[in-house]
């Protein structure tokens, strides 16, 4: 067999027990010999097996084939290799700076309910993080199958730090001061420092057991004990089985308490505030309905998705869509459909188009922008140009440029200077847009795409088009 | 506490950590962890003293029946 090139994921180079790679398309993950025993217990004790059927790990299969009839796979580092494993493939990775508060909580309890599972088979989350976590099939699963180590009784939990910095801090920090403060994770890559959100959260989080012990507490105790190396802090001292289940329960009830609920924000009645009457409504949905049945994309994104109206149609054609917004409370009550509903098939995630989420992490390649995850089949921009080239000044051009790294296929909508939502942008600002017209769009639009598709919006001023990329 | 009483053998094992666990955060949670395990005692005898007084029902969600523990969703 000839070995085609392999690719070393550049995120993946933390942890010595393996790291993941690509070769001809296909993602891999090499596991080193120093994790055999580890990943031997994973696969034997049964764990491996209960969590992906709870829906909490991603599956994979060994690359060589099944066990007995395995036949000789390279791998990537032949120095150091145990085993090649080919996990599922997650649609499109997001994250935690890109997900709304129920998102980020629910990967808190889907991480401390995986730890427990684990302690019950006689192994240990040797890490927490949250980058570790995606959703998959709508919930959120860990893809880190090297996550796992033996239990030792008398051992406290590694990751408990990891765990609060990840999860229990950004949590609290959104429930009790402010959602936007999520985005401390853009700036923190290995989590909220303790000792920043127990300076930003309000003196009523110290009212709450868990967050008193587990941050403010947590926060001095890490101050304190700084210079301190681990063995000497502990002291031998033992935490029993029972203990460290006791933590996850706490922290289990800590974050379960933690609640924010997505109301009085900038959308949140935009549908019965809009420019749309029913009918106008149905015109559109049934025109962009057409056309993503006739260009059949597997990777829709929904830029301005609101709680995903247009997205939903992309799913039902069996694309996996990705529905973005600047609105946190609108993406809340977008993926609390998403369960409601039990999608498996859309994603909705917090995203400002203005700014969107670069690349991050060591030499800028450990969490990829958002033009380095796509690019997409098709794009949908609807009711959103306005928001760009008047509320954010981006001329329509560099406007048509974006969308054209994005996608292939464009689905767009022009709302004209005369509609109230473009008004009500203008009435605070001087207009310095005369080029903003519809001959304007679509001569700037033109550079990068060809129109396939035009029809006016049924009872609007507003026109939508069907573009695919030159 | 059961971290103050507890024995002082050493434990202290060769194993290596990849993540840095930090040193307040290793003492924090054999604290925390030694007070839970405390309450979740407390709370499993007290339920098994209510029950002996036919007072409550069995509570499931102190039962140690995590198998089919599912905090994200319902089973359908």
């Amino acid at each position: 067999m000839t070995t085609s090139k392999s690719q070393k994921l550049s995120a993946s180079f933390r942890d010595p027990s393996g790291f993941l790679f690509t070769r001809d398309g296909v993602l891999y993950r090499q596991v080193n010999q120093a994790y055999a025993a580890d990943y031997a217990r994973l696969m034997d004790s049964g764990l491996y097996a209960k969590l992906v059927k709870a829906g909490l790990l991603v599956p994979h299969v060994e690359a060589g084939g099944p066990a007995g009839k395995e036949k000789p796979f390279p791998p990537a580092d032949p120095a150091t290799a145990f085993k090649v494993l080919r996990p599922e493939r997650i649609p499109f990775i997001s994250y935690p700076y890109e997900w709304s508060f129920g998102q980020l909580k629910d990967a808190a309890l889907a991480t401390l309910s995986i730890q427990r599972r684990a302690l019950k088979a006689g192994m240990s989350l040797k890490d927490a993080s949250a980058y570790n976590i995606q959703f998959y099939q709508g919930k959120p699963a860990l893809i880190d199958t090297l996550s796992f180590e033996e239990y030792r009784e008398g051992e406290p939990w590694v990751a408990y730090r990891q765990f609060c910095q990840h999860f229990l801090a950004p949590l609290a920090l959104m429930a009790l001061r402010d959602v936007r403060l999520s985005q401390l994770l853009r700036v923190y890559i290995d989590g909220v420092p303790l000792d920043l959100a127990a300076s930003l959260l309000p003196a009523r989080s110290r009212w709450s057991l868990g967050l008193y012990t587990h941050l403010h507490l947590h926060a001095r105790a890490q101050k304190r004990y700084a210079e301190v190396a681990v063995k000497e802090a502990r002291a031998g001292r033992r935490m029993s089985r029972q203990a460290l289940l006791g933590l996850i329960e706490s922290l289990r009830d800590t974050v379960r308490k933690l609640e924010w609920k997505p109301a009085g924000t900038e959308w949140a009645d935009y549908y019965e505030d809009n420019n749309y009457t029913d009918s106008a409504f149905q015109h559109k949905l049934s025109l962009i309905e057409d056309w993503l049945a006739k260009i059949q994309p597997k990777l829709v994104w929904d830029l301005g998705a609101n709680t995903g109206l247009f997205s939903r149609p992309a799913a039902a054609l069996g694309a996996y869509a990705v529905a973005f917004d600047i609105d946190p409370a609108a993406v809340e009550q977008d993926y609390r459909l998403v369960k409601a509903n039990k999608e498996t098939l859309l994603l909705p995630l917090v995203l400002d188009l203005t700014n969107p989420s670069p690349a991050l992490g060591w030499h800028n390649r450990e969490r990829a922008a958002l033009g380095e995850r796509g690019p997409a089949d098709a794009v949908l921009a609807l009711a959103l140009i306005h928001h760009l080239a008047i509320a954010n000044n981006v001329p329509l051009e560099r406007a048509a440029e974006f969308f054209a790294d994005m996608g292939a296929y464009l689905i767009i909508e022009f709302v004209p200077k005369s509609d109230s939502q473009v008004q009500r942008l203008l009435r605070s600002r001087e207009d310095i847009f005369p080029d903003y017209t519809r001959p304007g769009f679509e001569a700037a639009f033109c550079t990068r795409f060809e129109i396939q598709s035009a029809s006016d919006v049924r009872d609007s001023e507003r026109r939508v088009y069907l573009m695919k990329r030159k | 506490m059961l971290w103050i009483t507890g024995v002082l053998y050493s434990v202290l094992n060769s194993k290596s950590f990849y993540l840095d666990p930090g040193s307040g955060s290793f003492l924090i949670q054999l604290l925390i962890a030694g007070a839970a395990a405390v309450t979740i005692a407390v709370a499993s005898q007290w339920g098994r003293i209510r029950r002996l007084l036919g007072k409550k029902k069995a509570n499931p969600e102190q039962g140690d029946d995590e198998d089919d523990d599912d905090e994200q969703e319902p089973k359908a």
